[in-house]
């Protein structure tokens, strides 16, 4: 037998051919894959980024404005209103929004929004900001 | 010794509704009580009997959660499903709508008064605990909102003595509250329960807070010195009373005159558990002393002791009846 090696070759190739192409094949999907995942997932991380950094944005500007309205009433209620924006404006400066892995940014957005709940509610101004707030979902009984 | 709780009265207090919450004055001469027909009704004693004195209607659009007193007794707070909390104000023999609280975005699930009378805490299925502050002028401030749940936050209730704020809910979890520069911060989270936490009671001296939950039990927890020192507030569960309930508890009375504990339950029944007084205070053990089988013809939704008289116990139900009962040593 001693073409018997060639021969097994040949029958190697087109026997073992389905598993090379689909080798290949996974590979280059994968590959593929992989590329478009990351684009995916730098647009979903873009754009929820984006609407966070809006959010943030919308209280800065929201306090700023109050800020100056209320900054010269001496009257201890405004000078309460004034100390809780104050402090909005401290938790926004020391929000980590450059740093989106940070484990702190979920607790600091949570407090973010209490407290702009909080002075919502001092100013008698209704939180219907919807296109910059978050809200809670669901139903319940 | 043997006790048992016998029926003093039985009101159809919401007819063709649920009684949701009944409150007793602190001078216990009134009983409040609020259900799913949006009215708050005021009941009294004439002679020997109960009777409804005054009907607080139209402050809320939707089902009357809770109600709590002031500790004064002067003024009424109702939380509601509406999303906000009325503030009623006795003059005389009635009562009229002082001011509504608005912020929280859906259910109001709660409200209580803390001891001093200045702060008021509500809190909703919005997840957030709110803590209003009250002024001379009978003006409301919010100083504070928490959110330290992740679900639907059942109840809040203060410490007897001190500015301890606990609320429990359907997270599993009850949270304890401190005041910090001016903020209100969850310094102790209480895990143990497998289900929802309906409801919190302190005792007396509010060393002890008892909770009960969805999961057919009750805890006692105890205040204890933190590990970490630097003033921190830590609970241990020291005792579940388990076995007892064979559906959801949904509420729990700790009396601060006799220290009997009443639970109301889904399974339509009214316990009374008494405190074994020589066992180690490290490690309490509670002993069902009375169980009122049949108390409503539904769900249990609520217990109250009166505060001065020792041993009268109101409970309320799906069924829209309060009933009043004795809870005494039998002959």
């Amino acid at each position: 037998m001693a073409g018997g090696s060639g021969k097994e070759d040949l029958f190697d190739n087109i026997l073992m051919a389905d598993e090379k192409f689909r080798g290949e094949g996974f590979r280059e999907g994968y590959e593929r894959g992989t590329r478009r995942g990351f684009q995916n997932g730098r647009r979903h991380g873009a754009s929820h980024g984006a609407k966070l950094s809006t959010e943030v944005s919308f209280y800065y500007g929201f306090a700023t404005t109050w800020n100056c309205l209320l900054h010269n009433n001496t009257d201890p209620k405004s000078r309460k209103r004034v100390k809780a924006l104050e402090t909005l404006l401290d938790l926004i400066q020391n929000c980590p929004l450059d740093d989106p892995q940070s484990t702190k940014l979920q607790d600091d957005m949570e407090k973010l929004r209490s407290k702009f709940r909080q002075i919502c509610s001092m100013l008698n101004v209704p939180t219907d900001f919807r296109d910059y707030v978050k809200t809670a979902e669901g139903t319940s009984f | 010794m043997k006790e048992s709780l016998s029926l003093v009265q039985r009101l159809s207090a919401h007819p063709d509704s649920r009684c949701w919450f009944v409150s007793w004055s602190p001078n216990g001469t009134l009983l409040a009580s609020c259900g799913g027909d949006k009215a708050i009704r005021i009941w009294g004693k004439e002679g020997e009997s109960w009777v409804c004195k005054s009907v607080l209607q139209d402050g809320h659009q939707r089902t009357v959660r809770k109600v709590a007193w002031s500790p004064c007794g002067n003024y009424l707070a109702s939380a509601s499903f509406d999303a906000t909390t009325c503030i009623w104000k006795k003059k005389s023999d009635e009562f009229e709508s002082l001011t509504v609280l608005e912020g929280h975005e859906n259910e109001v699930k709660c409200v209580a008064w803390a001891p001093s009378g200045n702060l008021l805490a509500t809190c909703s299925r919005d997840k957030s605990v709110w803590v209003w502050e009250v002024d001379e002028e009978d003006e409301y401030e919010c100083v504070t909102v928490v959110n330290s749940h992740t679900q639907d936050v059942k109840h809040v209730v203060w410490h007897p003595t001190q500015e301890l704020l606990a609320s429990a809910s359907y997270d599993n979890n009850i949270c304890v509250y401190k005041e910090e520069d001016d903020d209100w911060e969850c310094r102790a989270t209480l895990t143990g329960h497998t289900s929802t936490v309906w409801s919190l009671s302190f005792d007396a001296t509010g060393q002890k807070l008892a909770s009960c939950s969805d999961d057919r039990t009750v805890k006692i927890w105890r205040e204890c010195p933190a590990e970490s020192g630097q003033g921190d507030v830590s609970w241990k569960c020291v005792c579940t009373l388990s076995g007892y309930h064979s559906r959801t508890v949904y509420d729990v009375a700790w009396c601060h005159l006799t220290g009997a504990l009443a639970t109301a339950c889904g399974d339509d029944a009214v316990r009374v558990f008494k405190e074994d007084e020589t066992a180690d205070p490290e490690q309490p053990v509670f002993s069902l002393a009375a169980h009122m089988a049949k108390a409503h013809s539904q769900d249990v939704n609520c217990v109250a002791w009166n505060p001065k008289e020792a041993g009268l116990l109101a409970s309320c139900s799906d069924d829209g009846d309060i009933a009043i009962w004795r809870f005494q040593e039998e002959d």
